[in-house]
């Protein structure tokens, strides 16, 4: 689907409220408050959850880039004011281990049928579903294929491929920089996360699963930060502020030959209303750390989860999800994302998150402390970047940040 | 008046102030000396999880889960901490650990510079060093500007004033965000500004690669920001101003600048302390241009932590003891203000 094939599509939606809600026949009353990340895709399942609406149901779907936040302060209180949350496969983990949750093994049961639902959609703790996913994501190499032939580069299986193409490619004058990845970011996150793609495909550990005591420091990571460091030389000298925004700029504008982007925006590299490199940019698997080695990426997925405390009724509110994650959505909303549904036809776009599952990408860690680890890793390692202090260094502030608050969260006792 | 109605008078304030300022203190001062967390024991667990094209992986971890109760909910825990939190955020800790043996960083050698770098490896200290740089920095800087600004508003004619006062008051409307991405925006790679500096000739500069840039940037846009506020304080001022001892100054043979250090400042001389107790307020209070530039590597600020503590870290109780850290600054940057302001008052009356 093209722009505007989408954009008819959303026109249409908005437009014709009376066909839309023939569609969605939940009968029920009451309301369903929702909250969500904001990007493409969660604009459109909002807007199909709201087909829902009719004059005893009332659906509100508030889309923030806070929605975290909110969210784990709702999710603790005595009752939430939010029925339901998307979250990724970051942010389940520490809900999930709070016990905050809602098992939807008999709601899967009861509407299977009725909504077809796929065993694949189904996020499993144990033996409890903890959550419905929609939608895989993965982060994986972008690059300029016009840039590559006129160099006579191959495309980088290793990091030391990347590095000597990026070599080459000071020598090109139509861009600014040979590379581009988000070492910067709200909070730091997307910092946090480079180096932890870099780290897991280095055979690295985040932490100790029995102890929860903190292993990324040691010289697996080392190593990591200092590629990433080595990698800040072919960047802009503002990467520490750019988060993954700026860096689907620098491609869409010509600046940058080679990047680390999230699967899903692939498809905006072609966007002529945004890009200048339409039909020049090619995507391939993250290079790998070791040889033969996984690509450096993990694995996402992002679903619904209906919280144990919620005010509204879970029934209706399990069905306005399966409603706005429905194979028709799916069908006609095909290249957006890359859904989780099997009537979903792979794309061009969504090609080198295929096969970098293929090439045994590892699914981003899922326990409750890798959240702390993140944090502690993306707030520490830019002062390495920066020019302040080693490696090493970095990574032992990091590594006393993290022990800190998982002593406060009781991951591990002082 | 009679106790019982002055009473009656001040009773809703009072109600309000209690209800809307001591409460919410009293409250963070709670939430700082406690720890909460949700009761958990390490369970060997199985997850699944989707890939794409159908297929699906299953990984067996050991995953710390839950204590439920009966009903099915996790079992809280709220202890008293004392001043752990307060502990930790201050590191205390660490700054006794660095006074007695400084590491330092990759490549100082003095005590003293090693000692710096380890200071400003803690976060609260960091945020702390930019903070008051920025206090310090912008206060005189937005009373000199908001001043001139004032002068120079006052002496175009009337027809024009309306316009321009709008006009500079422009920034101060202005959502901090807004203002905040907008000057962000003007100067990343290939915004405006930097194409301009590399057209004039310049070449290629960035801004946010370095210390001293993002600091200039952020303390600049400060300024920017917070001076309409003192200049619109310090025109109603000017305008209070009788003509009487301007003209007997001019009488006596004061020039310009003798009639502005020696006539107006001191009759402005109330609101320059009103200014500075609210801009020192503020500006110890920065955060918008923190969040935006994205470049707590460089410039971090004490507000901000409080806001990393709650939505990145999850933690309610160390936002709160950096909450608790920000009012005790703030008090201590207002004593002398306000002991300066105290005695004039005593002088007066």
């Amino acid at each position: 689907m093209n722009k505007l094939q989408l954009l008819a599509t959303a026109a249409a939606v908005v437009a014709a409220p009376s066909l839309a809600s023939a569609e969605c026949d939940i009968d029920a009353t009451g309301e369903v408050n929702v909250i969500t990340n904001f990007f493409e895709t969660l604009e459109l399942l909002a807007n199909v959850m709201e087909e829902c609406e009719s004059e005893d149901l009332k659906i509100d779907v508030k889309l923030t880039t806070s929605h975290k936040e909110e969210r784990e302060q709702a999710f603790a209180a005595s009752t939430s004011p939010y029925d339901t949350s998307a979250v990724a496969n970051s942010s389940i983990t520490m809900l999930q281990a709070k016990g905050q949750l809602m098992p939807l093994n008999d709601l899967v049961e009861k509407y299977r049928d009725k909504y077809g639902i796929e065993d694949q959609m189904l996020i499993r703790f144990g033996d409890d579903i903890a959550a419905i996913a929609f939608m895989a994501n993965a982060q994986h190499f972008f690059y300029r294929k016009d840039l590559f032939e006129k160099h006579g580069l191959d495309v980088p299986e290793s990091y030391d491929d990347l590095l000597a193409a990026a070599k080459v490619l000071q020598s090109e004058e139509s861009i600014d920089f040979p590379f581009g990845a988000a070492y910067g970011g709200p909070g730091n996150w997307e910092r946090g996360n480079e180096f932890i793609n870099i780290l897991l495909a280095n055979g690295g550990e985040l932490f100790d699963p029995v102890t929860s005591e903190p292993v990324f420091d040691g010289p697996k990571g080392v190593e990591s930060l200092e590629l990433m460091g080595e990698l800040l030389n072919y960047m802009s000298p503002n990467a520490l502020s750019h988060d993954f925004g700026h860096v689907r700029q620098q491609l869409q504008q010509g600046e940058i030959a080679m990047a680390i982007q999230w699967g899903d925006q692939a498809a905006t590299m072609d966007n002529e209303n945004e890009s200048i490199v339409i039909g020049n940019v090619g995507f391939a698997p993250a290079p790998a750390m070791v040889e033969g080695g996984p690509p450096a990426a993990t694995f996402w997925w992002d679903g619904y989860v209906i919280p144990k405390n919620l005010d509204g009724d879970p029934e209706t509110t399990f069905q306005v999800v399966m409603h706005a994650t429905r194979a028709e959505v799916v069908e006609s909303n095909n290249d957006i994302t890359l859904w989780v549904r099997s009537n979903y036809v792979p794309s061009e776009y969504s090609k080198a998150v295929i096969d970098s599952v293929m090439a045994n990408a590892p699914p981003y860690p899922m326990n409750p402390q890798s959240e702390f680890a993140h944090g502690a890793i993306g707030n520490n390692i830019g002062d390495f970047l920066g020019g302040l202090e080693s490696a090493e260094q970095s990574l032992a502030d990091a590594a006393t940040d993290y022990r800190s608050a998982a002593v406060d969260a009781g991951f591990i006792s002082e | 008046m009679k106790t019982r109605s002055f009473l009656a008078f001040v009773a809703p304030s009072v109600a309000s102030m209690l209800i809307l300022i001591a409460l919410p203190l009293v409250g963070v001062a709670y939430l700082s000396l406690h720890q909460s967390r949700v009761k958990t024991e390490l369970v060997e667990l199985t997850t699944e999880i989707p890939l794409v094209g159908g297929l699906t992986r299953k990984q067996t971890r050991v995953v710390p889960q839950s204590v439920l109760d009966e009903d099915g909910m996790p079992i809280q825990i709220w202890e008293y901490v004392g001043g752990r939190n307060l502990a930790k955020a201050g590191e205390f800790k660490g700054i006794a650990k660095a006074i007695g043996n400084p590491r330092g960083g990759s490549e100082e050698k003095g005590y003293l510079s090693r000692l710096y770098r380890d200071i400003t490896n803690f976060e609260f200290w960091a945020a702390l060093e930019f903070t008051l740089l920025y206090t310090f920095l912008t206060t005189p800087a937005i009373l000199i500007v908001g001043l001139a600004l004032a002068l120079a508003v006052n002496s175009v004619s009337k027809r024009l004033r309306g316009t321009l006062v709008f006009a500079t008051l422009l920034p101060m409307i202005v959502t901090p965000v807004v203002s905040s991405l907008a000057i962000y925006w003007l100067f990343m790679d290939n915004a405006i500004i930097t194409n301009f500096i590399e057209y004039l000739g310049f070449g290629k500069f960035y801004f946010l690669a370095d210390k001293i840039t993002i600091r200039t940037l952020i303390i600049l846009y400060g300024v920017w920001f917070a001076a309409p506020f003192a200049f619109i304080i310090l025109y109603a001022g000017l305008q209070t101003m009788p003509r009487d001892p301007l003209e007997s100054a001019m009488i006596d043979g004061a020039n310009k600048w003798q009639r502005l250090r020696y006539v107006i400042i001191p009759h402005l001389g109330p609101l320059l302390t009103v200014i500075t107790l609210i801009h020192v307020m503020d500006a110890y209070r920065v955060f918008e241009p923190i969040l935006v530039f994205n470049a707590d590597v460089f410039a971090n600020s004490v507000q901000y932590l409080t806001y990393f503590a709650l939505a990145f870290q999850d933690n309610i109780h160390k936002a709160a003891a950096y909450s608790i850290l920000t009012i005790v600054g703030v008090i201590i940057l207002l004593i002398p203000v306000l002991r300066k302001s105290f005695r004039e008052y005593r002088i007066k009356t």
